[in-house]
Parts: C-alpha cells; structure tokens; sequence
C-alpha cells in the first residue's frame, strides 16, 4: 500500500554519477529441481485449474518447463473433483466453480511425491469501477504522460480482505504483481493506482489513448496475498532487498508455488 | 621492512585458517612476536669511543662536535640549547660516557641514553646531591602536576596529547578536554609533550608543590632543524595503555586522502583501516569486526547520531571543518561508552579558535563549505560555526529529462559551538548540530530527513586529582516520506529522540591509579509512523504506536599501572533498560502470530532487562618499542536497525527492545601486539579478536516492512560470530606518510528460521581486506597521495534456478549467502597545490580522481529477462563511480 519508492530517486542520483549497467557471464549452482505448483479455483466456470512444472537452471530458456503424469484432486463444498491433464503440465477441473466461503483441498501425487494445500475463498468485495490516473511525477521514457489503470472499490469493515489485481492491456497481461490489504483502508473507499515501473522501458507497456485496458479484480485468502507480496519482493532478481528468498507459500510437501482459491470480476475500458 | 610485511605473514595466516577463531589469533600473535625480535646488536651510543679536544665552547656547539666525531646525536631541550655553560676539554680515545661525565661534571646537567641518541637534561639535584652526598629519597613526599594542554595558536584543546616523563616510566595522556594530571614525588624533570600535528616540546619542571601547568604546543610537522632542541618522545603511540582495538584520527592527518568527489570525510578514511569495512562502493556506512551497520555508536559531541549519513549513504553527516578527531574503538571500549555491539565511534568538534578571529572554506564540485569562529573573550572563550551546502540540485535543473529536471536533491549542515571559562576550574562548553536532506520529485513527492544534536557540557575540576563532566544531550532524527497517487497525498513521519544526561569523573588517584567512574540516563522515543492521508485513496491517517524507554548506565573502572611494564584496566558497567508504556504488547506463536496482548499504562513498566557488562584490558610491555596486550569487553544494545535493503535508507526502523525483541548481547576477546620499528618511523600493530554475537534479529521471509501490525511479527533471532586478525603498518614521520592495512576475517549468522537453522556467512563477510594510504610531500607547494583498496565480495544470495509463475519467470534460491560478488579494487589520486600562504591568507587547490583506473567494481547485480533475447534470463551488473574527478578550492583567512 504505502509502496514509496524512493530507490526510484536514488537511481536518478545514480544515474548522474554515470553508472552504468552491464550484462555479465556468472557462474552459478545448478540445484536439485523442485515442483512448481499453480493452482487456481475461481468463482467463474472453466477457472479451476492446475500448473505443474519444475524449476530449471539459469542458463536454460525460459520455456514452461510442464511436468504431465500427476495425479491431481480438489476437494471442496463435499465434493472430489479430479483435475484432468491436457498436456504441458495443465491439469483441468472444468466443472468446479468455487464458492465464497468454503474451504478447498489440493491434492498432488507425482512420482511419490505428495503436494497437498487448502485455501478458503474469501466473499467477493465489488468493483466499482476502474478509470485512468496520470503519473504526476515520472514520464515515460519517450516523453509521453505515464498513466495507470486505477481501480475504485469499498472494502468491507468487518473482516481483513486482500486483493489481487491483473491488468491487461490490449490483450497483452502486465508481469508487474499488484496486491493490496486493508491494512491501512479498513472499511474505506479505496481508490488505487495500478502503477507499476516499466523496467525494460517496452513501449506496448505505456498505457495510451485507444488502448483497451481489462482488468481482473481478485479477492484473495492471507496466505495468497502473503505470496504474491513475497514473491514480487523476494524472488523478482531485482537486488533491492538484501536477502532474496524463496516466497512463502501454502502448498506442504516441499513444492514451490501456491493454491489460491478467489473470486474473480473483470473490467474493460478504452483508454480516454 | 619487509621482513613484517604481510606478504610473507600471509601463508602463515592461511594454514591455520582452519583452526578455530581464538587458537588463531594465540598462535599467530605468538608467531609474530617470535619473528619479529630479531636479536639487537646496536651499540649502546655512550659505549663509542671518540677523540676530542673543546676549548672554552659553549655546550650546544660542544655537543654538535661531539656529534660531529662520533656520529651520536643529542636530545636536549631549551634549557640545555640556551645554557651558557662552557666546555673545556680532552679526551683521546674514551667514550662517550667518560667524556661526557667529565665535561658536565662542575655542572647541573645529567645523560642518559634515548634509543639510539643521547638525552640532555637540566638536573639542578645533581649538584645538591654531590654536595651532600645522599641520594633523593624516591618514596618522599609527592606531588601532582597538572593542566590543560592546548594549541597555541586557536587555543584549541587537544585531545590525547602524550605527556612523558622523560627517562621514567611515568607516563599519562590528556583526556577529552585536554586535561591532564600527573602525581610524582619530589623531584626535577623533564615532561615531554607530543601530539599528532604538533610540535613536540620539552618542559622542565621542579616539582616540589602542587603545580598547574598549561601547555601551548605548536602548530606543524616536525621540522628537520627542530630535531635537536626538542626531545622526541618515545613513540608517538601509547604503547603502555592498555587501551587496544582503537584508532585516533585528527582531520589534519586526512585533509590529503583523496575522497569521492573532494567532500573530505572522515567516515570514509576510517574505512581505510582493518577491521573496518565500508558498507558500499562510495558509501559512508561501514562494519567494525563483523558487526551490522546499527551496532556502531556515533557520537558527536557526546551526541548519539542515528542516521550519520547524507544522499542516502554517500556523504558522512561530519563536516570535516568542524572536526576536531575522531576515535574509533573496535574492541575494549572503556565503560563509560555501551549501548552497541561493534564500535564506538567518537567524533568531538573543534572548540573554536580563541586567540583570532578566522574564517575557512572550501568550493568543490558538489558542495561549498564556510567555517567562522573566534574568541568571545580573548585566552577565554571561544564560538565556531561551520556550515556546508550542496548544490547538485543546480546541475539536475540543467537536465533535459523532465523527470530529472524537476528534482530537488541536496543536504546541508550546520555546526555550531561555543565555550566559556568560568574561572580556573569551570568550563562550559555548547555545541549543536543540525543537518537535512532533501530529496524530492516534486513538492508533492520526496523525502526529507536529518539529524540534530545538543550538548551542554559542564567542566569542572574538584582538585588538581578529580576532574568532572556533566552534559546534558539532546539527540533527534526524523524523516517526513510525501507522495502524491493519483488524487490522493500521503505524508509518513518518523522519529526517534533522545533526552541524556550523564555524569562522568576521572580520579588520577595516585601514579598508578586512575579511576574512571560515572553515571548515564537516557529516555528514548520512538514514533514508528504518523501517517496522514487526504484525498480517495481510503487510507485511514493513523500514528502508529510511539515507543519509550529509559537506558540507565552505571559504570566505574581503574587503569592500574602495576608495574613499569605491566598495566591493567578493569571495569564493570551496569546497564538497564526499561520499556515503558504506555502500549500495547503481544505475545506472538513460533509463525509470529499473535496469541495474546497486554496493554500498559503511561509510565507502567513493561520490562527492564539488566546486564552487567565487564571489560578488562591489560598491557605487557617488552621494551621500549614494543607491547602485547589483551582484552575482553562485553557489549549491550537496546535499540536495533531493522534493515533488508541493499543500500543504506534514511527509513530503515529503529526499534528499541521489547517483550520479545530481546537485548543484543557481544562478548569480544582480542589480543594484539605492537611494535615500533626504525626509531619510530614506522608502527606495527597486529589484533586478532573472536566475537559472539546474541540474540541477532532478521526479518523474516516474506516480511512486510511497512506494517501496522507489531514489528515482532515480521522477525526472527538467533546468533551470531566473527572472528580475524588485522594488521597495520603506518609511517607518520618524514615525506612519505600513510598506512598499510590487511584485514582476514569471517562474520557469521545462524537465525532459527533462516537457511534451514544452518550458519551462513553475513552479507559483509570480506575475507580479505586490504587498504594502501599513501601521501606523498614533493614540495613546499605540492602533496600527492594515493589509495588503493582490494576487497572480497560481499555475501550474497543468487539464485539456484528459475521457474515460471503466472508466466513470469521468477528464481529459485537455495542457501542465504552463499555466492559471492566479484571482488572490489579501486585506486584513488590526489594532489593538493598551495597556492598562496601568507600569514593571514592561505588557499589551495585540491584535485582528486576516485576510481583512477575505472575499474568496473560491482554494486549491484540483479537478475532479469534478456533484453536481447526474450527466451533467456541474464545477469546483470551495475558500476556506479568510475574515473570521477573532483577539483576544490579551500581557503583560510
């Protein structure tokens, strides 16, 4: 929330004293792989679903690194929903729908091991909009107006709510990870920008006139706002934090990743 | 020289690397001093035998033709150099002890050797004693001589002036005010007085009373013809205190040290020494033997100052302009200093010049300073103020880019002083500090922080034996974040104050007693965050809960000279910190949730944690040029940094202790030997120290450091060790002066809940550590120096792996720090050229380059996807100073 980003202004300062950024060759450890687990409940039909991949070394490429031949269950509202494969690590439950308020269960076999995680989906916290706001501090790097999706809603007072945004423009997602609580919003009015720093300065990240901009407002468990939140700060490779560590996640037997069960609404705008 | 050089000590240190931290440091000290006592075979100097005939010549011309044939030089002082005393004599083929009895024979003037030379000295018993044939009895009455030592010239006093008594023991140093009390019996001597930058001088004193002498010393370097009339102390160190792990600096020792960007800072040169690591290329945080940047004590003026640094770290908060010494104390620092785990820092400002009125300065690249200061009443009292300001902020605006143009980015400080004597035994002293930064997008957006300082202190002498310090001290830091979001705008402030009061007493009890002794009470408050919000946004304006302790210490100590080579400090401080209310505070299960709260009223006492920490330090010295020493201190810290960021921030929190956050707790051992080598020229010091470390605090994984929710619940504990050997080799005297400094050492944590419960090393683990200072004097008009530092990497966690989340690659990591980041070399150059000294007007030009060879050193390296190639994750490195020049223009009048 209060996300102030003074490394922002220190990199200019930097930037004054001509520093400069190389790419280097660095040798670094391969380690054991471990499972990656992404796995998906939402309140919409066709949205449960499940990832499984493994971690790679740092000189592979990047491709999805999916692992078939896992069995995978969702238990939840009494019933068992068997997830089934459709290639490349996808495993898919299409006729589960999740409901506000109860409480699910993920389970994974794979090659003897068990990854096992529960999640409750939280009630839904509505959007009320979502306009466009103008950065009034940084530009972009072609000059033009920096603008953010911003989005407008009423927390709930009674309990904690935690919120995942996901912002799309012109059919293409943004990387950047947008959280919220209410930490310091209980029970208010909430109107926030989605800003977010456009680090490789890609222009078809800009957000301009015309543009169509979806976004995807998600109400989230504390464990899953605790994930996104430390895998952004922890394990983005970016060097601002001292020690980088691997987020925290709900999934138990030893897989990264998480199980996030979450409501789900979407908006559409076109940029004025 | 080089037989003690570190190249051939190196090999020696790395095979018993392996071997555990203290068994090193035994055997590597016992093997340095086994190496480093080459059998003597010089001759003593009265044992040569010369030929000589003086007619009727007065004594200084008769001792430079003694000189003259037998190659032995004189130590004598005014006294000696001014006598009227004529010499009549032959000798053929005597020594030099034969001749010189004989020729001082009818005369009150005694020898003896002084190293290599021969001493002179006024002796009016001589005579009396020859007369009446009894010896003085040396368990007569005694007497104490004492003073204040101060420079002639600004009548500043200096501090840790050496005051010796020339061919005795006896021995003492000037304290914190230039105070000085020395207790013998009945007798003539001669006191030699030296200190670093002065001329040293001997006095002769017949002390036969009580006896008050203040001492002027001169300004300057020894000059070569000065040699003969003054007795060269021996040594410029003490190496009969036990003090050990301490390094004294005056500023004009390092007004020659090139420096990023020509802003002389002291901070920075102390990074030059062992044991002390700077915290970043250009930075001014630093680590003292392992320890984390929050465990230094930064004192100015007896001031703690919380956050010593400007532009978010590469600027110290100390104006060299205003800067007496410094003194940093990285092992056995005396009782009368606690509350951190590493290192007292103790920076005292000049007190004002109070024979003339001047005013200094200095335009450089980045920064303009001006200094003023002055008598108030001539001899009596004295003002300084001294002011600096930077003004990168003018080149910002010259900036096309929008988002450059429009920033504002500056610091600046204020220093200001004054003292008054209120009679023979009182003195006053004022001084404050105040300083801030700015740095700021726009006026809706940035930060601004600073410190501010007061101390009232109060002198006084309750007899010529017991001297008194009272201060009455004021610390405040505070940071004000303001952002504007859309249509909404935040402020964020916080703070952290300290009220201080301390009374501190030094009882020169008797020739081999001196006892230091006193109290300390400080109330800490702590405001984590006022925020404030108005527009949309929906954040509620909220203060978070302030926190407030009082720290009360109780100290005493004596430094016991047992015996003319043995000395011993012992001491005990009492320390006890209460957390007061009123607050609420929690009690927290092992994942840090919290399972119950307890709230307190205002002034309710939550917890008061009492520690004694002990510290001993004794000194054997083995003849007049060397010494071993060896100490134990036990350190305690109530108030904790809590930092996961790379570079140092004027946000990083400040807690104190509480329930849970338990009191940091060291306990160092060390053990050093000292040696002066080629009649004093050079100093050889090798310290090997093993440091335990508890109750350290990290935050956990995944921690959110901006919470509303108690801090304890983002922390983890556990503990900590670091252990090395340092070595410097420094040269103060001649043209080429500087310093030599290796440091091999290792620093580690182990927090329940971090690496799986293994050790692992701390980021500021540097194996190796060198630093080369050197300043070279090619002319009356030019001084050239150099530096050149090499440093292991720090520790770091790099990732093990990638993997996709969303469709986004993330890394995967396994141990905490186990990687390294390429070692660190830069070579720095500066000239300084005199351009005009005349007496009222001097000015000189000063250039540096940091950086010289532009070695692409790293400051950071972070992980990315590949610019050019979308399919690959790279690494990338970021240089932040290479080849940057500074030119400044200072000036005095």
């Amino acid at each position: 929330m209060m996300n102030i980003k003074h490394f922002s202004l220190f990199l200019i300062f930097a930037a004054l004293l001509c520093s400069c950024d190389k790419v280097i060759d660095i040798k670094l450890n391969n380690s054991a792989t471990k499972y990656v687990v992404e796995g998906v409940v939402t309140s919409e039909a066709g949205g449960a679903q499940v990832l499984l991949s493994q971690t790679k070394n740092f000189s592979d490429n990047n491709n999805f690194n999916g692992v078939d031949g896992a069995t995978i269950t969702i238990e939840g509202n009494g019933a068992l929903n068997i997830c089934t494969a459709v290639g490349n690590g996808v495993y898919q439950a299409n006729t589960l729908i999740g409901v506000p308020g109860n409480t699910y269960k993920l389970t994974i076999n794979i090659k003897g091991n068990t990854f096992t995680a529960t999640c409750t989906m939280p009630q839904i916290v509505t959007l009320d909009s979502v306009y466009v706001t103008v950065d009034n501090l940084n530009t972009n790097k072609d000059g033009s107006i920096r603008k953010y999706a911003t989005v407008e809603y009423k927390d709930p007072a009674s309990v904690k709510n935690y919120y995942r945004f996901i912002q799309y423009l012109n059919g293409k997602k943004e990387k950047s990870i947008f959280v919220n609580n209410d930490e310091f919003t209980n029970g208010q009015e909430v109107n926030t920008p989605l800003n977010f720093n456009n680090d490789n300065d890609d222009p078809a990240r800009n957000i301009k006139k015309g543009d169509k901009l979806n976004i995807d407002m998600l109400c989230i468990d504390e464990a899953i706002y605790k994930y996104w939140y430390s895998l952004a700060d922890g394990a983005s490779g970016n060097s601002n934090t001292a020690s980088p560590s691997n987020p925290v996640g709900n999934i138990q037997g030893g897989a990264l990743g998480y199980f996030s069960t979450h409501t789900i609404q979407h908006k559409v705008i076109t940029v004025p | 020289m080089k037989k003690y050089g570190p190249v051939r000590f190196l090999p020696l240190i790395y095979s018993i690397m392996r071997l555990s931290a203290f068994v090193i440091a035994v055997i590597c000290c016992t093997a340095f001093i086994v190496f480093a006592h080459p059998p003597v075979y010089a001759q003593n100097p009265l044992d040569k035998t010369i030929t000589i005939n003086l007619n009727n010549e007065p004594l200084k011309q008769a001792l430079d033709k003694i000189t003259a044939v037998s190659g032995v030089n004189f130590t004598y002082s005014e006294t000696v150099a001014n006598s009227r005393v004529k010499i009549k004599l032959q000798a053929a083929n005597k020594t030099l002890r034969q001749v010189l009895s004989e020729a001082l024979a009818k005369y009150p003037y005694s020898f003896s050797t002084l190293d290599q030379e021969v001493f002179i000295r006024y002796d009016p018993e001589k005579l009396k004693m020859s007369s009446t044939g009894t010896q003085v009895n040396a368990v007569d009455d005694k007497y104490t001589i004492s003073g204040v030592i101060r420079s002639q010239k600004t009548g500043e006093s200096i501090i840790g002036a050496t005051v010796r008594v020339v061919g005795m023991p006896q021995g003492t140093s000037s304290n914190e005010y230039g105070f000085y009390s020395l207790t013998l019996p009945k007798g003539t001597y001669q006191l030699a007085i030296s200190a670093v930058g002065q001329k040293n001088i001997v006095k002769d004193v017949v002390l036969h009373q009580d006896t008050k002498l203040n001492i002027l010393l001169e300004d300057g370097e020894q000059e070569l013809q000065s040699v003969n009339i003054t007795a060269k102390a021996p040594g410029g160190r003490d190496l009969e205190s036990t003090q050990m792990g301490v390094e004294k600096l005056s500023v004009r020792e390092t007004k020659n040290v090139p420096v990023l960007l020509g802003e002389h800072d002291i901070i920075k040169t102390i990074q030059l020494l062992p044991g002390i690591k700077s915290a970043g290329d250009g930075g001014g945080g630093f680590y003292v033997r392992g320890g984390s940047a929050d465990q230094n004590l930064i004192l100015l003026d007896e001031a703690p100052v919380y956050n010593a640094m400007h532009l978010l770290g590469f600027f110290s908060t100390f104006n060299s302009d205003a800067i007496k010494n410094v003194t940093i104390y990285k092992a056995g620092m005396p009782v009368q200093y606690g509350g951190r785990l590493s290192s007292v820092l103790d920076v005292k400002m000049n007190d004002g010049n109070n024979q003339n009125y001047g005013v200094s300065g200095g335009i450089g690249l980045i920064a303009s300073r001006i200094n003023v200061e002055g008598p108030i009443q001539k001899d009596k009292s004295s003002f300084l103020i001294s002011a600096r300001r930077t003004y990168i902020d003018a080149f910002l605006k010259l900036s096309k880019d929008t988002n450059v143009n429009r920033t504002s980015l500056y610091f600046y400080d204020l220093n200001a002083k004054a003292n008054y004597i209120l009679g023979d035994k009182d003195r006053l002293y004022l001084s404050g500090y105040f300083g801030k930064d700015v740095l700021s997008a726009d006026k809706t957006t940035g930060i601004n922080w600073g410190n501010a300082t007061g101390t009232l202190r109060w002198n006084h002498l309750f007899s010529n034996k017991l001297f008194s310090n009272t201060s009455a001290i004021f610390s405040n830091y505070n940071y004000k974040i303001k952002a504007q979001q859309a249509a909404s705008n935040f402020t964020v402030f916080s703070q952290i104050r300290d009220l201080n009061v301390k009374e501190d007493m030094q009882w020169y009890a008797d020739e081999k007693n001196t006892i230091s002794f006193g109290v300390n009470s400080i109330f800490h408050t702590i405001k984590p965050g006022e925020i404030s919000a108005t527009g949309n946004s929906g954040v509620i304006s909220q203060t978070l809960q302030s926190q407030y302790s009082l720290e009360n210490a109780a100290y005493v100590s004596n430094s016991w000279k047992a015996s003319s080579v043995f000395s011993l400090t012992y001491g005990l401080r009492l320390s006890a910190f209460s957390i007061l209310g009123p607050g609420d505070f929690y009690m927290l299960n092992a994942d840090g949730n919290i399972t119950g709260t307890r709230h307190y009223t205002q002034g309710q006492v939550v917890k008061t944690y009492v520690n004694p920490e002990p510290r001993i330090a004794a000194t054997l010295q083995i003849n007049d040029m060397a010494s071993v020493k060896a100490s134990y201190v036990r350190n305690v810290q109530n108030l904790h940094l809590i930092s996961n960021s790379t570079s140092a921030s004027p946000t990083d929190k400040w807690v104190a202790s509480t329930n849970l956050i338990k009191p940091e707790i060291s306990d160092q051992f060390s053990i050093g030997y000292y040696k002066d080598l080629s009649d004093h020229k050079y100093e050889l010091t090798v310290e090997s120290y093993y440091k335990s470390m508890d109750n350290q605090i990290d935050y956990r994984n995944g921690a959110d450091i901006f919470t509303n929710q108690p801090i304890e619940t983002q922390l983890l504990y556990g503990k900590g060790r670091a252990y090395g050997i340092e070595l410097l080799i420094k040269k103060k005297i001649g043209r080429l002066t500087g310093w030599l400094s290796y440091t091999l050492s290792k620093t580690q944590r182990k927090i329940d809940g971090i690496n799986d419960d293994k050790w692992y090393n701390a980021r500021q683990d540097r194996t190796h550590d060198i630093a080369l200072v050197t300043i070279y004097q090619l002319s009356p008009k030019w001084t050239l120096s150099a530096n050149w530092v090499f440093s292991t990497g720090d520790a770091v966690t790099f990732p093990s792996g990638k993997y996709q989340v969303d469709g986004t690659n993330f890394y995967y990591y396994t141990e905490r720090n186990a990687y390294r980041m390429p070692s660190y070399q830069r070579l720095d150059l500066g000239a300084t050229r005199l351009l005009k000294q005349t007496k009222k007007f001097s000015s000189e030009l000063n250039f540096s380059i940091y950086n010289a060879y532009g070695y692409a050193n790293a400051y950071r390296i972070y992980f990315r996807d590949s610019k050019t190639d979308p399919s690959r994750t790279e690494a990338v490195k970021t240089t932040l100073f290479k080849f940057v020049p500074s030119v400044t223009y200072n000036f005095k009048f």
